[in-house]
Formats: C-alpha cells, sequence, structure tokens
C-alpha cells in the first residue's frame, strides 16, 4: 500500500514535470519561430539551439573586435579620415583629420554639423556632391583655416588639401583627407634651390664664353675645330640655365610679363617655318597649314614665337623624312564671348608619344621614351630653341597657361604622331 | 554649450511634430553656415586682390557674390516658409527671424569684399602707399571678427557673440588713425587717386566689421532673447 502511495506520488511528480517541460518547449518553439520556419521541429533541437546561440554570441563578439580593429587603423592612420550622416552632421573623425582642419573643438560623441565645426565651403561641397551623385569624388582645394584673432590669421599658413570622398549606406559620406602642402613646399624648396643654381651659374657661363670667344681668333686649323665645339657646348649650357631661368619666373609670375598684342596665327606660323626651313629641308619635312586667312589672337608676340618654334621643331625632329606636318587653327564659336576660343593643332608623322608618358610629357626634364628623346646630331644646330634641353615643352606649357590657354598632348589616331592641340580663349576681332 | 542651443535642444523634444521642424530649421542652418563660409571666403580674397596684388582673386569676386545672393534669397524665403507653416516656440522664432537678420549682414559684407576687389583692380598699376601694411593689418582685425561671430553662431554662444563689440572698437581706432594719415597727407604728387581708393578701402572694412559685430548681437539675442 505504501509502495502504491509512493508509486502514485511519483507518477503524479513525473507527469508534473513532463508538462512543464513540454510547456517550456512549446513556449521557446513559439518564441522562435520568426526565427526558422521549421519550428515545429525546435522541440527536439533544444541542445543545438543552446549551442547555436553561443555560436551567435561569438561571432558578434568576433565582428565587435574587427570593428574596433579598424576604428583604430584609422584612427592612427597616415591620412585624415570623418564620415557626416545624412544631415551632414560629424559622426566620427580621426586624429589627422582633427589636426588638419582644426577640429579640436570636437569631441567624441559630439552630434554636431560639420559646417560648425569647419567653414569649408569646398568641404562641403564634396559632400553634398559625392551623396547627390552617389559616385566617388576627388577634389583639391586650398583649405584656409579661420581664427578668431588677427595676430593668428596673419601667421595662420594654408593647406592644399585633397579630399577623396565616398557615399555610404543611409546617405552617410566617409571623407579622406591628404594633406599635400608639404609635398608643395618640397617641389616649390627644389625649383627654387635649381633656379638659384641656375642664377650663380650665369656668370661663369658667360665668362667662359668670352674667353673662349677670345681664343677662337688666335688658334689655328687644325685644333680650332675643338674650339667650335667648345664654343658650342657653352652656348648650349647659357641656354640651358637662360630657358630654366625664363620657366622659373614665368611660373612664379605668370600674367605680369606679358606684352599682349594682336597677331596674325598664319603670318606668325610662316615666319616660325621660315627660321626652320635649314632643318626642315634637312629632313624634307614639309608643313601643310589648314585654317582661316585671318585668325588673330591677342597675345605677347615674342612668347609665342618660342611657342611654335619649340613645337615645330619638336615636330621636324621626330618626323620621318618626306613627311608633312599639319598645323590646324580654327575658331570655336561658343555660346557667349567668353566660351569661344581659338584653337590650333600640330600633328606630325612620327612615332608619337608613349603612352605611359602622355601624363609627364610637360614636366621640366621628363624625358620619356627613348626614340622621342634620344638627342640626335641636330641638336647642335638648334641652339635657337630650347629643345633637345628637357625644357622646351615646359616652356610651352607655362608660356599657354600665362596666356589664359591649355595645352594638351596626345597621339594622332591616323598618322600615329604626337598631336599638341592649343587652346586660346578670347577670341579678338576676328571678322 | 551644448544644451542651451537651441537648435539642439529640438531635436531631443519629444512632441512628434518637432523633428520635421528640428530637420527644417537644421537645415537653413547650415545654409547660413555656408554662406558664412562663403562671406569668409569672399573676404579673404579680396584681400589677397588689394595686398597680394593677386588678380585673379579679384575677377572670382562677382561670380562668389552672385552665389552669396542665391544664398540670402533661399535662406530668407526658407525662413519665411517655416514660419507661416509651423507652429513653434518663441526661441526657434527668434531663432529664424535673427537668421533673417543675420544673413542680411553676411550679404552686406559680401557685397564690401567685391568692392574691395574693385578696388584692388583700380588700385593695381599705383606704387603701393606706405599705409598700406596699416590697412592690411585693419583687413586681418575685421576677418578675424566675423570668423569670431561665425564661431559664436555655430556654437550659438552668447559671450563670444558679445565680446566681438569689443573688437570692433580696434578696428574703429585703426579707422580713425588711418583716415587721419591719408586725409591729412600734404603735397601730393601726382594723382590723388590711389589716396582715394584707399580711403574707400578702410571705410569698407569699417563697415564689414561693423556688420560682424551685428551679426555677435544677434546670436546672443538668439540665446537670450534680449538685445
Amino acid at each position: 500500500m505504501l509502495l502504491l502511495g509512493f508509486l502514485l506520488g511519483l507518477a503524479v511528480g513525473i507527469g508534473f514535470w513532463v508538462w512543464q517541460q513540454v510547456q517550456l518547449k512549446l513556449y521557446l518553439g513559439q518564441l522562435l519561430k520568426p526565427l526558422t520556419p521549421r519550428s515545429a521541429k525546435l522541440i527536439l533541437l533544444q541542445p543545438q539551439l543552446s549551442r547555436n546561440l553561443a555560436l551567435v554570441k561569438q561571432q558578434q563578439q568576433n565582428l565587435q573586435q574587427r570593428l574596433q580593429t579598424y576604428e583604430n587603423l584609422l584612427q592612427f592612420a597616415p591620412f585624415g579620415y570623418l564620415q557626416v550622416d545624412e544631415e551632414n552632421q560629424l559622426l566620427w573623425c580621426n586624429e589627422q583629420a582633427k589636426e588638419i582642419l582644426y577640429l579640436q573643438r570636437w569631441q567624441p560623441g559630439q552630434v554636431r554639423l560639420l559646417l560648425e565645426l569647419v567653414r569649408s565651403y569646398e568641404l562641403d561641397q564634396i559632400i553634398e556632391q559625392t551623396r547627390d551623385l552617389q559616385r566617388l569624388q576627388v577634389r583639391e582645394w586650398v583649405f584656409h583655416p579661420a581664427f578668431e584673432s588677427a595676430a593668428a590669421v596673419i601667421e595662420s599658413k594654408s593647406l592644399v588639401l585633397r579630399a577623396t570622398s565616398l557615399p555610404l549606406a543611409k546617405g552617410q559620406v566617409g571623407v579622406f583627407l591628404e594633406n599635400l602642402q608639404p609635398l608643395l613646399d618640397m617641389t616649390q624648396a627644389r625649383d627654387r634651390a635649381l633656379s638659384d643654381l641656375a642664377h650663380e651659374l650665369r656668370t661663369p657661363l658667360t665668362s667662359i664664353r668670352l674667353v673662349v670667344e677670345t681664343l677662337q681668333d688666335r688658334i689655328e686649323a687644325p685644333l680650332d675645330r675643338w674650339i667650335n665645339r667648345l664654343l658650342q657646348e657653352v652656348d648650349r649650357l647659357i641656354c640651358l640655365v637662360q630657358s630654366w631661368l625664363d620657366l622659373t619666373q614665368l611660373e612664379t609670375n605668370p600674367s605680369i610679363q606679358l606684352n599682349r598684342q594682336s597677331l596674325e596665327v598664319r603670318s606668325l606660323i610662316a615666319s616660325v617655318w621660315e627660321t626652320l626651313e635649314p632643318l626642315a629641308q634637312r629632313q624634307q619635312v614639309q608643313l601643310t597649314y589648314s585654317g582661316p586667312d585671318h585668325l588673330w589672337i591677342y597675345a605677347d608676340k615674342s612668347r609665342i614665337y618660342q611657342v611654335f618654334l619649340n613645337l615645330l621643331d619638336n615636330s621636324i625632329k621626330f618626323s620621318p623624312p618626306s613627311t608633312t606636318i599639319l598645323v590646324e587653327a580654327k575658331a570655336i564659336e561658343g555660346n557667349n564671348k567668353q566660351d569661344s576660343a581659338i584653337e590650333i593643332n600640330i600633328i606630325d608623322s612620327g612615332v608619337g608619344f608613349c603612352e605611359v608618358d602622355l601624363p609627364y610629357v610637360f614636366e621640366r626634364f621628363y624625358r620619356g621614351d627613348k626614340a622621342r628623346s634620344h638627342s640626335s646630331v641636330l641638336d647642335n644646330s638648334s641652339a635657337t630653341t630650347t629643345v633637345g634641353s628637357g625644357l622646351g615643352l615646359a616652356i610651352v606649357r607655362q608660356i599657354i597657361l600665362a596666356h589664359g590657354g591649355s595645352i594638351q598632348a596626345m597621339n594622332h589616331p591616323k598618322t600615329g604622331g604626337a598631336w599638341l592641340k592649343i587652346e586660346f580663349p578670347e577670341v579678338v576681332a576676328n571678322s | 554649450m551644448f544644451e542651451m542651443t537651441s537648435v539642439k535642444a529640438i531635436i531631443y523634444t519629444p512632441n512628434p511634430d518637432r523633428p520635421e521642424l528640428a530637420r527644417q530649421i537644421r537645415r537653413v542652418e547650415s545654409d547660413v553656415l555656408r554662406m558664412g563660409a562663403l562671406v569668409e571666403k569672399s573676404f579673404r580674397l579680396s584681400h589677397q586682390a588689394l595686398f597680394d596684388r593677386n588678380l585673379t582673386a579679384a575677377k572670382e569676386l562677382p561670380l562668389l557674390d552672385k552665389q552669396i545672393d542665391r544664398f540670402y534669397k533661399k535662406i530668407e524665403s526658407d525662413c519665411t516658409v517655416i514660419m507661416a507653416l509651423q507652429s513653434m516656440t518663441s526661441k526657434d522664432l527668434r531663432c529664424l527671424s535673427a537668421f533673417m537678420q543675420l544673413v542680411r549682414d553676411l550679404e552686406r559684407i559680401g557685397d564690401y569684399a567685391k568692392d574691395i576687389a574693385e578696388i584692388a583692380i583700380k588700385i593695381f598699376p599705383y606704387p603701393p602707399h606706405p599705409s598700406l601694411p596699416d590697412v592690411a593689418l585693419m583687413s586681418h582685425h575685421a576677418q578675424a571678427m566675423l570668423a569670431a561671430s561665425l564661431v559664436a553662431l555655430a556654437d550659438l554662444d552668447e559671450v563670444g557673440g558679445r565680446s566681438i563689440k569689443r573688437l570692433d572698437d580696434t578696428v574703429d581706432r585703426a579707422y580713425e588713425k588711418l583716415y587721419q594719415t591719408l586725409a591729412h597727407q600734404r603735397d601730393v604728387q601726382g594723382v590723388i587717386e590711389p589716396i582715394l581708393l584707399l580711403v574707400l578701402v578702410i571705410r569698407c572694412l569699417e563697415r564689414m566689421a561693423d556688420h560682424a559685430t551685428n551679426i555677435g548681437q544677434r546670436v546672443a539675442y538668439i540665446v537670450t532673447g534680449q538685445r
């Protein structure tokens, strides 16, 4: 009897426990219903469930850790980074960005409009543009930090910045900032040092030339050959130094030096060709000019003369014998007076520029493809031009920039040779 | 500092109508600051044009001025629309009406910057006047005041806004001193145009500083409601 009572009690107890377990599984099943469509089977999967939960937790931790790592990496990255939300409020920025943009006022966790912290119209513009176009944007500009005292304003140094901004999810925008100022300062220091050197070289070179000239009369045949050679080389050096100084002057003081007048393009090019005629005849190279009879530009005559001299001299040198150099001039009508321009194309039939060199051909002393730059025997004969010095195209570009124009170097699709396209703004009295 | 700003405080108000209003006000505030950045830029360009003889900078200014005018008109009409369509607290209303007046001050500063650029072109052929460094310093002071007023606006900092008035005294003194120097020059060789132009420049700078002071005052008004 006692045993029966005990068993009954046990049965009731076990009954309760089973009922509770069933209830629990039902509850769990309901709870996890949205997670998996096979929730009915979950009752059987309880041990797996807890394992999965642990796994998810682990994964979350890992992700958190990775996020932390990336944030730390960005924090100490050698460039600036900042991120704004869809209302242009600053969400986060790293140490470099704080330093570049003078963001010390901002504390992490504060949500403030970026414009409240940095009043840079350019930065704001690039962020807006990135969001509108949903495309990566790159822009360089001069950033002037603003200060609230006159002394600080005077001492403040502007920075050349390059911003690369990319669209992120939910209208956010991330911006990488690079400070280009040190690079620019270095380039300037280098150019200045070279100009100083060129300046110092000019006087002794002139003296050497005088001495050589004096010697020339006194030294007799077979030896005078050497003296003549020496004179040529000295002239080349003087020419190189002078071009470097010209180039520097053009760069630092672009607009002031110009002595502008109305020039007729066709006759100008004809007179340049006359100068180059001996060279052209030796190479049997012809010039063809196509364009209106009277096309005027408003420019400095001697400078523009130098431009065409350098360009045509180049073209002749790189043209195969018995070919033609094509010069095309035309006026481009714009909607208003400011849009109209004069375009001049110079096309030769040589080997052209090497594709990889194209972006650099206007840089000082840049020598790309051996075929184009190898100084030929003809070099010595053209002391009037700066071609062969590695400065010719750089000078051409500076002169054209000083006139407010532009120059592009390409390869012509038909001839395969070099194609230089010059554009001058402001058409003057083209009628 | 952050909690007391009216523009920010709205964000945390639980009223369901508010987030929309807060967003609208913030958008106007962004435009005001954008316009401020442009005005600051044109001031800087006018300085470069006149004192560094940078004529390219002078030619950029009319374009900037047009942009500033566009912002001015846009902000004014945006403020009117918000005020007409939304009900709001007195502080928000004060904020918007102060914005409307403040953009007027900003626009005037932009105009004066353009005037200075025009003067820079006219004065270019003449040799630099001996007072030019003093004028440049005055321009730096006025620029610093504009920067200070815009920072006060961004932070809605009442104390900063009011303190600009003190900075204005420096500019006023510089104006007085320069005016005496320029006006009492005797036996001037050649034409007096460069002197005349410089007097116009210091007049412009003095007015610009005054407008910057006004902006500071209006910021204080937004925060406290007292003039």
